[in-house]
């Protein structure tokens, strides 16, 4: 595999204060982050956020009202070619010549660059060998999406942007183009992802940046985003009738209820309470059912993050 | 060394026009129903009007045959459908598919697209052109002087660049795809009817000679039939037609440019 370094070993993506008004309306307003080599970087964020826009002038589809952006070092506005070499994009949504074939379009498309990776290893990529002389308009949704990741690395780019590249895939399909997009990082290549799925964010993403309202309010890995890993974890279980909530040992909890028949016990240290209870329900042979210990999920804290900062928003209006 | 990179980079980039033009060409022809639309209706109009009217002397022409008249007639018609209308409806479609957007993420360069683009309409232009004067000498009489041949060529030219930046450059003003046959068909055909396409425009009032004589569409007709007509003397220049597809050419040069200078995506 033939891998061009990045001429600077900076970041491969930097932003800072990016701005983009349209009119009255700021679909930007003051963004930064940066991207480093091979990382998977993810942002997400309600519809509206900003996310398509911060992307597009990333892209170099949309300029900017104020801030800056680079991009492999380049700026984007800029349009240079050496960056559309360097760069591959898959649009959200984006057709491809109807009448043209899978096996016509790669090696159409790859001849525009002058790095490129063969036709054959791309459709084996995707697994669209099946599908290889047959016309665009012919495909499926999900066989025009593998073909869209195909054309997305046919100039075997430094930089990839993904827009919601599993939409409309089978869980099989997805999981073979989240271990695609895997193997890529392995070769040094970074990933810009933008998804409204966070199983995909939290499967694929180094890094994740919460964006609501043109800004982004949370910045980090999936498993620490918004003080995750800090939250208390939950346990549960169904205590049978002959025991109350009394019975239960104490254990280090912040919190400890009972919805209906089921017990709920929110802890910073769930390794030594899981391990206290059932201890003790085996010393008592008591049965518990549905027993359970979980983490907040990324949807759970995204969930989270955006509903507040909406609130906050609305808070402001009323001062206003 | 920069000059030495910019011819390479140069020739690399003019591989890539012709590189683009073959995958035009194949697009192009197997989309049957543009083709045609755009090819086949020209030449079944040839076939049908010049089956009619076959014995028909035009009395308004001087009495000249009626073929040749219409066979030069449907040259500009299928020139016009080739170029203009072609160009207008799978542009449009290519920007709503999100095409010209896809292309402008790759490093093929814009003018390097647009220059295939147009140099596969000027083949599609060439085959129309040969199947219209051959069907025209063999089935219908029709005579290629070579004394009006460079007057022949030259309103081709100018016409195919007339029809073909103007179909680009209307793009603008087609707000979707599903609009844009309606948009071509309701700017070609009512001038059509008054630019001596179909038949003479000798008779007509002069309100509407003076308003087709506006429009590209009359220019190319006439600038192609007096290159057919037998009374015509000399080499049948008509310096006025083309000064007005001149004008023609300018304005869809221009339409073109802007149109191209708009990036794809800023629009949403």
């Amino acid at each position: 595999m033939t891998t061009t370094q990045p001429r600077n070993e900076g970041p491969v993506i930097e932003v800072r204060d990016l701005r983009r008004s349209y009119g009255e309306v700021h679909a930007v307003r003051g963004v930064s982050f940066e991207v480093a080599r091979g990382e998977v970087f993810c942002l997400l964020g309600p519809n509206g956020a900003g996310k398509t826009t911060t992307v597009e002038i990333l892209e170099g589809y949309r300029t900017r009202s104020g801030g800056e952006a680079r991009v492999l070092g380049m700026d984007p506005a800029q349009g240079q070619r050496e960056l559309h070499e360097r760069v591959g994009i898959v649009l959200q949504q984006s057709g491809v010549q109807q009448d043209l074939t899978v096996a016509e379009l790669l090696e159409m498309y790859g001849r525009y660059y002058s790095r490129r990776r063969s036709v054959d290893e791309l459709i084996d990529l995707v697994e669209l060998d099946a599908k290889r002389d047959t016309r665009a308009k012919n495909l499926s949704g999900g066989q025009l999406r593998r073909l869209d990741l195909a054309l997305g690395l046919v100039g075997d780019p430094d930089l990839l942007f993904l827009d919601e590249p599993t939409t409309g895939f089978d869980p099989g399909a997805r999981r073979q183009a989240w271990s695609t997009i895997r193997s890529l990082c392995d070769l040094g290549k970074t990933v810009f992802l933008t998804t409204h799925y966070m199983d995909e964010a939290q499967h694929l993403a180094d890094r994740v940046a919460v964006m609501n309202a043109g800004q982004i309010i949370a910045m980090g890995r999936p498993e620490e985003l918004g003080g995750r890993n800090l939250r208390p974890a939950e346990i549960r279980f169904l205590l049978p009738g002959a025991w109350s909530l009394g019975d239960v040992p104490d254990v280090p909890c912040v919190e400890r209820t009972v919805e209906g028949d089921r017990v709920v016990v929110l802890t910073r240290e769930p390794i030594v309470a899981a391990q206290r209870i059932t201890t003790w329900a085996l010393e008592h042979d008591v049965d518990l059912g549905h027993f359970s210990v979980t983490q907040p999920t990324l949807e759970d804290i995204y969930l989270e993050l955006t509903r507040s900062a909406d609130e906050n928003d609305e808070a402001k209006e009323v001062v206003r | 060394m920069s000059a030495v990179a910019t011819s390479s980079t140069l020739r690399r980039d003019l591989g890539l026009v012709a590189w683009q033009v073959r995958y035009e060409q194949r697009a192009y022809w197997r989309n049957r129903i543009r083709a045609v639309f755009t090819f086949v209706f020209p030449l079944m109009f040839l076939v049908i009007f010049a089956s009619i009217n076959h014995s028909t002397r035009l009395s308004s022409l001087g009495g000249i045959p009626y073929d040749d008249f219409f066979v030069p007639g449907i040259l500009a018609y299928g020139l016009i459908a080739t170029t203009y209308v072609n160009m207008a409806i799978s542009t449009s479609l290519l920007r709503d598919m999100g095409v010209l957007k896809r292309m402008q993420g790759t490093p093929l360069p814009r003018w390097a697209y647009i220059a295939a683009r147009i140099a596969s309409t000027v083949v599609i232009v060439l085959a129309m052109t040969v199947i219209t004067l051959g069907l025209g000498v063999v089935a219908y009489g029709v005579h290629i002087r070579a004394s009006t041949l460079p007057a022949l060529i030259a309103t081709l030219i100018v016409g195919t660049a007339a029809f073909t930046t103007l179909g680009i450059g209307i793009t603008r003003f087609i707000p979707n795809s599903d609009a844009a046959p309606v948009v071509v068909n309701l700017t070609v055909l009512p001038l059509t009817f008054i630019s001596s396409i179909w038949f003479p425009a000798a008779g007509m009032p002069k309100l509407l000679r003076d308003v087709a004589n506006v429009f590209p569409i009359r220019p190319l007709a006439d600038g192609l039939e007096r290159a057919f007509n037998p009374y015509t003397h000399g080499a049948g220049f008509s310096g006025s037609d083309l000064r007005t597809l001149a004008i023609w050419a300018a304005v869809g040069i221009f339409l073109m440019l802007r149109f191209l200078r708009q990036p794809q995506g800023e629009t949403g």
